[in-house]
């Protein structure tokens, strides 16, 4: 019941989600921030200005990344594989991919293909999460999960640091922004998107954030107390990230990826099947 | 519900410096930092013409930043208010008459809002920035042409629109 309230009311949670990190933000630079309702207020203005579209496809895929990310949260919050819900993540990103390439704005393709960059940086290790919960619980239904007598946190520490250092990549924070970097692609895919069609490409992303806080919930088993700490935890660490790094190159993304967090999690998974 | 009462909650600012001193534009950073904090009211300098409400100008258009500066007006979509920062803006400044210099915004896009000073303060700046969310709410969101638009596509020289 609270699954299907989630997905449903999935965009005005992530909004609050949004709008609590501005403040947050805000708070850590010593400014006063925005006030917490602020996303909405973007939300209605968005939708108040003129349409303006470069080509019908490339709104269409702005549309459809907004609709992909909120089927995927429903796939994975209403009781089906963790497995497919990653897959499904990979289709709305490659919605916003195949939009941000379908334009002639050199910014807005250079975007498109650090966002291909960042898939392949943080998919396999998405991956490797849902295995490792199969290894530990015996099954990827997220109910099975929810309900595990157990820590699954103690069991594979290494995948959840793993996946501590794969969120900035997914919610396009500080050290690994590539894709969004404001100051020098300004906004990368979503550069040439305006009025009711960036909303759906900025609601999108709200929709991110409950996606890849579901998966730091599963971390606490059916010890829904330490789900929920871990998940103000990894909500306050990786915004103290986002404002105390700086940009990095996206080649000492995918090599920081490939060649440290995957070996982690590797070995964490290799440990697992050794004393089952 | 109407919505055009929520435009005064975000107003997102598109900034371009068209070849002043750079004194204004470090106003406008010491308004978004921790002192003055204009994120309070909502606002973003968004440097993207396709997300932005208000063009916050500043310095005497240069030659070769003129038609860049018509084609961001263009970009932006409706509702729009043009704000002209400093007194470079108000008909070129120390700059007026110059061989290089266009002699102000207002030669090239219309101008909603004025804001005196060399430099202004970033209180100038912020209550110039009320100002527009005002004239914001009462535009509409048809599409808008800039007045004697063929002229001025003459004067630039551009040919390709």
């Amino acid at each position: 019941m609270i699954n299907l309230l989630i997905t449903i009311f999935a965009p005005v949670l992530g909004g609050f989600v949004f709008g609590i990190e501005r403040i947050i933000k805000a708070r850590m630079q010593s400014r006063i921030g925005p006030p917490v309702l602020q996303p909405f207020y973007d939300f209605f203005k968005l939708m108040d200005k003129r349409a303006y579209i470069i080509h019908s496809l490339h709104a269409l895929m702005g549309i459809m990344y907004f609709i992909a990310e909120w089927f995927t949260l429903a796939v994975l919050l209403l009781g089906n594989d963790l497995l497919i819900a990653v897959f499904f993540h990979v289709i709305a990103v490659l919605a916003l991919v195949i939009g941000a390439s379908s334009v002639r704005s050199p910014y807005s393709v250079l975007g498109g293909l650090r966002e291909l960059m960042h898939m392949i940086s943080y998919e396999p290790l998405m991956v490797l999460m849902a295995v490792s919960f199969y290894l530990i619980t015996g099954s990827f239904d997220i109910k099975t999960i929810l309900s595990f007598n157990g820590y699954p946190i103690f069991q594979m520490p290494l995948v959840f640091f793993a996946f501590l250092l794969v969120i900035p990549m997914m919610l396009q924070k500080s050290p690994f922004d590539i894709a969004e970097a404001h100051q020098e692609i300004i906004g990368g895919p979503e550069i040439e998107y305006s009025g009711p069609f960036y909303e759906a490409v900025y609601t999108g992303k709200w929709i991110e954030y409950i996606y890849v806080f579901t998966f730091v919930f599963l971390f606490g088993g059916n010890h829904y107390w330490l789900g929920i700490l871990l998940v103000i935890f990894t909500f306050i660490f990786v915004n103290l990230l986002d404002n105390s790094t700086a940009r990095l190159d996206y080649r000492k993304m995918v090599k920081f990826s490939w060649f440290v967090l995957i070996p982690l999690a590797v070995l964490n998974i290799i440990l697992i099947a050794m004393w089952r | 519900m109407k919505l055009n009462k929520f435009r005064k909650k975000s107003p997102w600012i598109l900034h371009y410096n068209t070849g002043g001193c750079n004194g204004c534009d470090i106003e406008i950073l010491a308004s978004l930092a921790p002192k003055y904090d204009i994120e309070r009211f909502g606002a973003l300098n968004k440097g993207n013409p396709k997300q932005a409400d208000i063009l916050l100008v500043t310095g005497p258009v240069t030659k070769r930043c003129k038609d860049v500066l018509r084609r961001l007006y263009l970009q932006m979509p409706e509702p729009k208010v043009v704000v002209a920062m400093g007194a470079c803006g108000h008909g070129g400044g120390v700059f007026r008459n110059f061989y290089h210099v266009e002699n102000g915004v207002d030669n090239i896009i219309p101008v909603d809002v004025w804001i005196p000073g060399c430099a202004p303060r970033p209180e100038a700046l912020i209550d110039g920035i009320v100002e527009a969310i005002e004239i914001l709410q009462t535009k509409s969101k048809e599409k808008e042409y800039i007045r004697n638009h063929n002229e001025i596509i003459d004067k630039l020289g551009a040919k390709d629109d």
